[in-house]
């Protein structure tokens, strides 16, 4: 098991606020600042999608970072591949914009910049200690953890859970 | 004992293999047989050698995305002639004789050249299919000023766009009634047609070439079947791939078109694996054998083969015989599954704009999800790939694929 950090997700924690997309726009600027990526052209885009289903409930997509990964297994160019901290990443410079590592992501992912022919999705920020959109959420509806970590939290909240339920 | 691994042909299948092995096994003896000159390299990428944008070394897979594995042993311009897989002994055409353990054939495929056009075998003919074709073109194109094109297929469209880039007049002949008819009905075609039209292809349609036209410098035309002739001193040739199977003809394993692969890669001898091009597996859209060429579906290949063979038995799920994705004159398509509706039985939805196609394709009683096809919008293809190739129960996401509402929370 990977001891690096990863993005999980909390669906019910999210509200559907949207800051995350904001904060992963303007991370992903040329200017990095809201008020002046707002006026950049093209326009900054979030790599974090977050999508609604019936009950109202939302649901925040990224990149996986797929253990598995099928875009760095059917990449053509080259231009994908698995960093030291194990994200998996898009070389802007290699990609050609053939759209095969979009025609093969299950999780539907991976944007496209149709100006400059490149696939984009989420690099887990390098630059940051945390990713933006984890920093900016205001729900901890996404968290930045080891994959033991956040098992590890997740088997404490249930079991915290299950405790007041039965009244101790 | 180590194990010996033996790898015929290094493209896609075969590196993949090879590096999927070592990933498995940290001491075996990985050895790959490429019969071409160049270490492996990124063969889609062979169009931007042509136009001159890359260098071959801006190209080799050494290195990148899943060929990052240590100690594999790369033959260059070692050509497998037989193998006696029995006795588990290969021969090169040098005469030189290698024995194994396990066997890889990833021999690829070549282009097909049809036999009813005569004069294919004159200078000036190619396919671009290798780094070399890719030189050999580039050193032509610089004494020509128009090339013909034989074939609509997406190989032909890129080498038709690589040689518009380097200035050179170009003129398509294709037999079907319209482009990428390998991909599409025909009139699905008509924003990539509008596109290609647009960017300064010449094509033309319903016609076929009947012979091609030399002097002392090779070709000066191509004499159509409708009694026209083009005068050109180019002629390069998209009609489709077969597969490499000479090296493995007259031994015990089976060849029917490709190399029999059952569905753990292996071949009809035991120890003896086929991945990639040359490779017959089954389409899970239609469930019939078939071959494809395609990178994506080599490297998926090679990997579950590099498995196999490490020891690890791994089912191969089998390619979609169409599962395309590119970008030709500035429009994105991607074609997947069961795509050619015109006349069949399926349950087809098409829902057009001025910018964008989308047929959406079910089986006859409309029950799981066989096919779709997405023209200049392919946002969230890859969903429908995994519902096609999973055969996933659509009764509670139907009307999302239709209305293209679909996402990843509708999988949770």
């Amino acid at each position: 098991m990977s001891n690096y950090k990863e993005i999980f997700v909390k669906t019910d924690k999210c509200t559907g606020c949207l800051t995350c997309k904001i904060a992963c726009a303007v991370e992903h600027s040329e200017t990095k600042s809201l008020f002046s990526a707002i006026r950049e052209s093209p326009r900054p885009v979030s790599r974090v999608y977050v999508e609604w289903l019936p009950g109202n409930a939302k649901v925040p997509v990224l990149c996986r970072h797929c253990e598995e990964a099928p875009c760095l297994n059917a990449c053509i160019s080259g231009a994908i591949s698995r960093s030291d901290t194990n994200a998996v990443i898009t070389d802007a410079g290699k990609c050609i914009g053939c759209w095969t590592c979009v025609m093969v992501c299950p999780y539907g992912v991976i944007g496209r910049d149709q100006t400059l022919a490149k696939a984009f999705r989420c690099d887990r920020c390098p630059d940051r200690e945390i990713p933006a959109c984890v920093g900016a959420c205001p729900t901890q509806a996404l968290v930045y953890e080891t994959v033991d970590g956040f098992s590890k939290t997740k088997r404490k909240t249930v079991s915290r859970e299950l405790l007041t339920r039965e009244g101790a | 004992m180590e194990t010996r691994y033996l790898i015929v042909g290094g493209s896609a299948a075969g590196m993949a293999a090879a590096h999927t092995i070592r990933k498995k096994d940290k001491t075996g003896a990985i050895t790959v047989l490429s019969d071409e000159d160049t270490l492996p390299y990124f063969r889609p990428m062979v169009p931007y050698i042509l136009t001159g944008k890359k260098q071959v070394p801006d190209i080799a897979l050494s290195g990148t995305g899943i060929f990052v594995q240590p100690r594999i042993d790369v033959r260059t311009g070692t050509i497998v002639t037989s193998v006696d897989p029995v006795a588990k002994i290969l021969t090169t055409a040098s005469g030189k004789t290698w024995s194994y353990d396990k066997v890889l054939f990833a021999t690829g495929s070549r282009p097909y050249l049809p036999e009813t056009v005569k004069g294919l075998d004159s200078p000036g003919v190619f396919s671009l299919k290798t780094v070399a074709d890719a030189a050999a073109m580039a050193q032509r194109s610089r004494n020509t000023d128009h090339v013909v094109l034989l074939g609509g297929g997406i190989l032909n469209l890129k080498a038709a766009f690589a040689l518009l880039e380097k200035k050179i007049k170009v003129t398509l002949v294709v037999h079907s009634p319209e482009v990428l008819s390998q991909l599409m009905d025909p009139e699905d075609a008509f924003l990539i047609r509008k596109a290609l039209d647009r960017a300064g292809l010449k094509i033309m349609t319903g016609c076929s070439a009947d012979h091609v036209v030399t002097d002392a410098d090779g070709v000066c035309a191509v004499a159509l079947d409708n009694g026209t002739q083009i005068p050109c001193r180019m002629v390069c040739v998209g009609k489709g791939v077969i597969p490499n199977t000479e090296c493995v003809r007259g031994s015990a394993i089976t060849v029917d078109k490709g190399i029999l692969a059952d569905p753990f890669t292996a071949c009809s001898v035991k120890d003896t694996f086929a991945a990639g091009d040359v490779a017959v597996t089954h389409d899970p859209a239609t469930g019939e054998k078939t071959v494809t060429a395609l990178w994506t579906n080599a490297v998926d290949m090679g990997i579950c083969a590099g498995l196999n063979m490490a020891g690890i038995p791994t089912r191969y799920t089998g390619t979609l015989g169409i599962m395309n994705a590119t970008q030709v004159a500035k429009e994105p398509f991607v074609a997947m599954g069961r795509v050619h509706t015109k006349g069949r039985d399926l349950e087809t939805h098409i829902d057009k704009t001025d910018t964008t196609y989308r047929k959406i394709v079910f089986n006859k009683e409309g029950t799981r999800l066989v096919g779709a096809l997405f023209i200049g919008d392919i946002t969230h293809a890859g969903m429908y790939r995994y519902v096609i190739r999973e055969k996933k129960p659509i009764d509670r996401i139907k009307s999302h694929l239709i209305r293209h509402t679909l996402h990843y929370g509708h999988f949770m």
